[in-house]
């Protein structure tokens, strides 16, 4: 049963919510709004299956990290915004503080 | 909790999953065009943007799972896998189900239709608009405390002037003589219980007629209106629900009244306990109904009208019984003479009420006490039998469990699993009980006897009924499911390989031990109610067989009120006469005569006699004695024993000096020691007219079996005229062939007078055995039933052992045991369970029988046979359950009950 998880099998998995994290906490944004900016920051060397954002963004709102609604973007459109909120905020410092700790270790390791 | 929270979700999930469901889409397009708009931008065509776009979203299908998955459709999905695996675990065994749902649908239902029993007594609503203002008006003696009814005048000031309610209403029981006929069909006569009410009564209890109008002011007092409002059970039944009853015509006590409308369904008047009014008459009708009432509207302290009051919109009830009680005082003080000493009391009125005086009857306490007991004992039992008969597969189907278990299956998971099974099992259940609650008025008709008048109990079945049914069955699918489920998937319990020959010891014991306690505690709960039941039944037998005191053989009883139809004493004495007269002459009649009452009427009437040397019990000096109004020929009529002097005479009329008979314990009462015949007392007071004891009869059961007060004086109503007698026909046959005769008798003198509660004097002494009958058959009934259940679990838990120790009895076998001794081995564990169960239930069973004393006739509640007798035959039911599995332990084949593993 788990393999009908996508999402679990992703290498990305974990990291990709401190990305999506990361993307929303400088501006609201709908869905591929999101994946356009990792691909940005990224300088595109982070190739993100962009379909695999929707049930990440599902599962962190769930989660109470953001908020949703639907708004009208600049050209008329509807589409679903995304907010980060305060608990988001406050996990995406944890996370990243322990992503930096593990890439320390991690540094230490093959460096020794 | 958490389990229906999860319920909750999944519910609400398939409903918002469409909604969700095209968010999900319309977000999913949102971003492909955005995408495909990039690539086009950049300078890619359309349609080669588009398929990059998809391709750089990945699998569409894939991410819209992901999407469902997270929004809770997957637990459904879970759900609806679980029920369809236990509908084929089902299939598997048809048996199992089929038992589990009809043990279930019994006891679930049971218990509905017992509840229904307590709604209507406690619980029954009045149709009426907000019923929480609603309150019962009595007086209160403000000296000695003691309740009463208001006088007519006296409600009038309280409606009118006093300012404490928002709207006061009164009424008062009557009986009736109905001629009425249904549409297409003869008219019949008949006595029914009606209601005289004010005028306001319908608007101050804001109900909605359910056909045509109520009364209106128009109707009031003096009025002379003569309209009559149904009852919603009236229409029904005597009207067939004829759409077109509002106008019609009906005689009531010989005078023609018009039918106005028909009350709301459900209605059945404002007290608890009493006869359920079938018609409503204004009071402006008294003179109609009550004959005889001229001073009903006069006078003032006591009363005879029971009073609803509306409370003001957000009183309370202290308010508004303080505002009555100053108006009270003030009413005392203008009318001393009346009115001293008066109060006001009130009662909550909402689901009606009954006079504050009136206590309720013990025995109807006491056997709801006893049904509602018996029911859900009966329940547990059957909880406990399910849990047990779940423990048992769920012991059988170990190996299945075990390999789930390993393969990864999570506990919850298989507990869900479990619960899911449990769950289907329930529902056909719980639709057999939903059905028996409402075939209850049905299996009223074997359970409750005829009564003259309907009494205002019944089972009801609404929505609390169906609440309480619905929680029940909740209830017992949780606790018959939940146990085992969570019991079998217990880590510690999770099968392993049974060692062969130390099973004795270890493995088998802790397993079964739980199920041999729930088989001990059903055992222990069958014997309590076997001890009731063996009670009541016994208590029966030793009733019928106490000498009445006359001879219920081959009498015919029928009843008249002659007085509802206006007669005087004259025309009155020429209808006793004339009826008589004619009844005697038919010639399958061996005597007849008037009495009232007779044995077991449900009324009782007493007589005040002076004798100076004789002590007394009454205020007055008097001695009080139940009395009769009775005709000549009565001692040969009803066959009671004439043991001196002699019987009452047609001579004996007024004009003559009064005489009377006396039962054998009256006499020996007021004259102990001297002959009866001869002797004189005085009527009612010192004062009042001599009368000469003339003969004297044996004492005779006239309220109930075992009668504790034979006192009894016959009085000729010659001299005493009475309105409301019997006609008692002994007759030479079967007394119910000539009834037709007497009926156009009685028809052809007067054909308005309806005659009633006519029934075979049989009949009458049977519906004194009634409460101890209904009590009988419903304790007999859950006893029989508790016992075949716990006979089942005990069954079961010895079967499951010897399944379960099928090696060790090889071993046993094999080793030279004899079948004898293997028998006697496994029979030995079941009749452990036997004693320690019939232990624990006798304790309990004293308490209980001890509790029932109040029902029981002429038998101690500690009465040596019962408690004998109950013991035997759970003996012989605990010997028979585990005889039929032990001998299949037996019959083994050592060889390959050893290879069985």
């Amino acid at each position: 049963m788990a393999a009908r998880h996508p999402s679990e099998s992703d290498p990305l998995r974990g990291s990709l919510d401190l990305l999506i994290l990361k993307a929303l906490s400088l501006a609201p944004m709908h869905g591929w709004g999101v994946g356009l900016r990792i691909q940005q920051i990224s300088r595109g060397r982070l190739e993100v299956n962009q379909g695999s954002l929707y049930p990440a963004l599902q599962r962190l709102e769930h989660r109470g990290d953001i908020e949703s609604d639907w708004q009208s973007t600049e050209n008329n459109r509807r589409a679903r915004y995304y907010t980060i909120t305060r608990q988001g905020r406050k996990a995406l410092g944890e996370e990243v503080d322990k992503w930096k700790r593990f890439a320390d270790t991690i540094a230490v390791i093959l460096e020794s | 909790m958490s389990l229906l929270k999860g319920l909750v979700a999944r519910t609400r999930s398939v409903f918002a999953a469409h909604a969700s469901e095209a968010r999900m889409e319309e977000e999913f397009c949102f971003h492909l065009n955005m995408e495909t708009e990039r690539l086009v931008s950049a300078g890619m065509a359309p349609d080669e943007a588009r398929r990059r776009a998809l391709v750089a979203f990945g699998g569409l299908d894939q991410h819209r799972e992901a999407m469902r998955d997270g929004r809770g459709a997957r637990l459904l999905a879970d759900f609806t896998s679980d029920i369809r695996y236990a509908l084929r675990a089902i299939r598997r065994s048809p048996g199992f189900a089929i038992a589990v749902a009809m043990t279930l649908g019994v006891g679930i239902g049971v218990n509905g239709i017992v509840f229904g029993y307590v709604n209507t007594m406690l619980f029954r609503p009045m149709p009426v608009n907000n019923a929480k203002e609603l309150v019962g008006v009595f007086t209160l003696d403000t000296r000695s405390g003691s309740p009463g009814l208001l006088a007519y005048q006296d409600y009038l000031d309280f409606r009118d002037r006093s300012g404490a309610f928002a709207g006061l209403a009164g009424e008062t029981g009557v009986p009736l003589n109905l001629v009425a006929a249904a549409i297409g069909s003869a008219a019949t006569a008949d006595m029914i219980w009606g209601d005289m009410v004010t005028e306001n009564f319908f608007s101050v209890l804001g109900m909605r007629p359910a056909i045509g109008r109520f009364f209106t002011a128009a109707d009031a007092p003096r009025g002379g209106n003569p309209f009559a409002v149904l009852s919603y059970d009236c229409w029904r039944q005597r009207f067939h629900g004829d759409s077109s009853i509002v106008g019609r015509v009906v005689r009531i006590n010989g005078s023609e009244f018009t039918i106005t409308g028909v009350a709301p369904s459900g209605f059945k008047g404002l007290r608890t306990f009493g006869f359920w009014p079938e018609m409503f008459v204004p009071v402006g009708m008294h003179n109609v109904v009550m004959p005889g009432s001229k001073q009903l509207l006069e006078g003032r302290g006591a009363g005879w009208i029971y009073v609803v009051g509306r409370m003001h919109p957000r009183w309370t009830m202290q308010r508004t019984e303080r505002a009555a009680s100053v108006f009270a005082a003030q009413l005392a003080s203008t009318y001393p003479g009346s009115n001293e000493n008066f109060g006001v009391t009130l009662l909550p009125g909402g689901s009606g009420f009954d006079h504050p005086g009136f206590v309720k009857p013990r025995v109807l306490v006491l056997a709801s006490a006893m049904g509602l007991f018996a029911s859900i004992v009966t329940l547990l039992i059957i909880c406990a039998n399910l849990a047990n008969m779940q423990l048992a597969r769920a012991a059988a189907r170990t190996h299945e469990i075990a390999i789930r278990l390993s393969l990864g299956c999570s506990r919850t998971r298989l507990a869900r699993q479990l619960l899911a099974e449990a769950l289907v099992l329930a529902i056909p259940g719980t639709v057999l009980a939903m059905m028996l609650v409402r075939l209850s008025p049905w299996l009223e008709q074997f359970l409750v006897p005829h009564l003259q008048f309907r009494v205002g109990l019944g089972p009801t079945s609404d929505y609390r009924v169906a609440l309480f049914t619905a929680a029940v069955a909740l209830l017992a699918v949780l606790l018959f499911a939940l146990m085992p489920a969570l019991r079998v998937t217990r880590p510690s319990l999770a099968p392993t390989p049974a060692s062969v020959i130390g099973a004795r010891g270890r493995g088998a014991r802790p397993r079964s031990g739980i199920r041999g306690m729930l088989v001990v505690t059903q055992l222990a709960m069958s014997v309590v109610l076997l001890v009731g039941g063996t009670l009541f039944v016994r208590s029966l037998f030793v009733a019928r067989a106490i000498d009445l005191g006359f001879d219920a053989s081959n009498r015919l009883l029928l009843s008249v009120n002659i007085g509802l139809q206006s007669y005087d004493g004259a025309r009155g004495r020429r209808f006793y006469d004339d009826v008589l007269t004619r009844t005697r002459a038919l010639p399958d009649v061996v005597s007849a005569a008037w009495a009232f009452p007779v044995p077991f009427d449900t009324y009782g009437r007493g007589v005040g006699l002076y004798v100076a040397s004789a002590r007394t019990n009454s205020k007055n000096g008097t001695f009080s004695s139940n009395s009769s109004v009775v005709s000549d020929d009565f001692v040969k009529a009803l066959g009671l024993r004439l043991e001196a002097g002699r019987e009452l005479a047609a001579g004996d009329t007024s004009g003559v000096p009064r005489v009377m008979i006396v039962s054998r314990s009256l006499a020996t009462r007021l004259w102990p020691g001297r002959d009866p015949i001869g002797q004189r007392a005085r009527q009612g007071s010192a004062s009042g007219p001599e009368v000469m004891v003339v003969g004297v009869v044996s004492d005779a059961s006239f309220l109930s079996l075992g009668d504790q007060t034979p006192d009894r004086a016959y009085l000729p109503i010659r001299q005493n005229y009475r309105e409301w007698q019997t006609l008692v026909i002994h007759t030479r046959g079967e007394p119910m062939t000539a009834l037709p005769r007497i009926r156009a008798i009685v028809a052809s003198i007067d054909p308005s007078l309806p005659p009633f509660g006519v029934m075979t004097m049989k009949q009458s002494v049977e519906s004194g055995f009634s409460t101890s009958r209904m009590a009988a058959s419903v304790a007999g009934f859950f006893a029989a039933l508790a016992l075949l259940i716990a006979a089942v679990g005990l069954y079961a838990v010895v079967a499951g052992s010897v399944t379960e120790r099928t090696r060790e009895i090889g071993v046993r076998l094999a080793l030279g045991s004899t079948p004898s001794g293997v028998l006697r081995f496994i029979m030995s564990g079941g009749a452990r369970l036997g004693a320690w169960g019939l232990a624990i239930g006798l304790i309990f069973s004293i308490a209980v029988a001890k509790l029932m004393g109040g029902l029981l006739y002429g038998l101690s509640p500690s009465d040596p046979v019962t408690f004998i007798v109950a013991p035997a035959v759970l003996a012989i039911v605990v010997l028979i359950a585990t005889y039929l599995p032990a001998r299949r332990a037996v019959k083994l084949d050592p060889i390959a009950a050893l290879r069985s593993e």
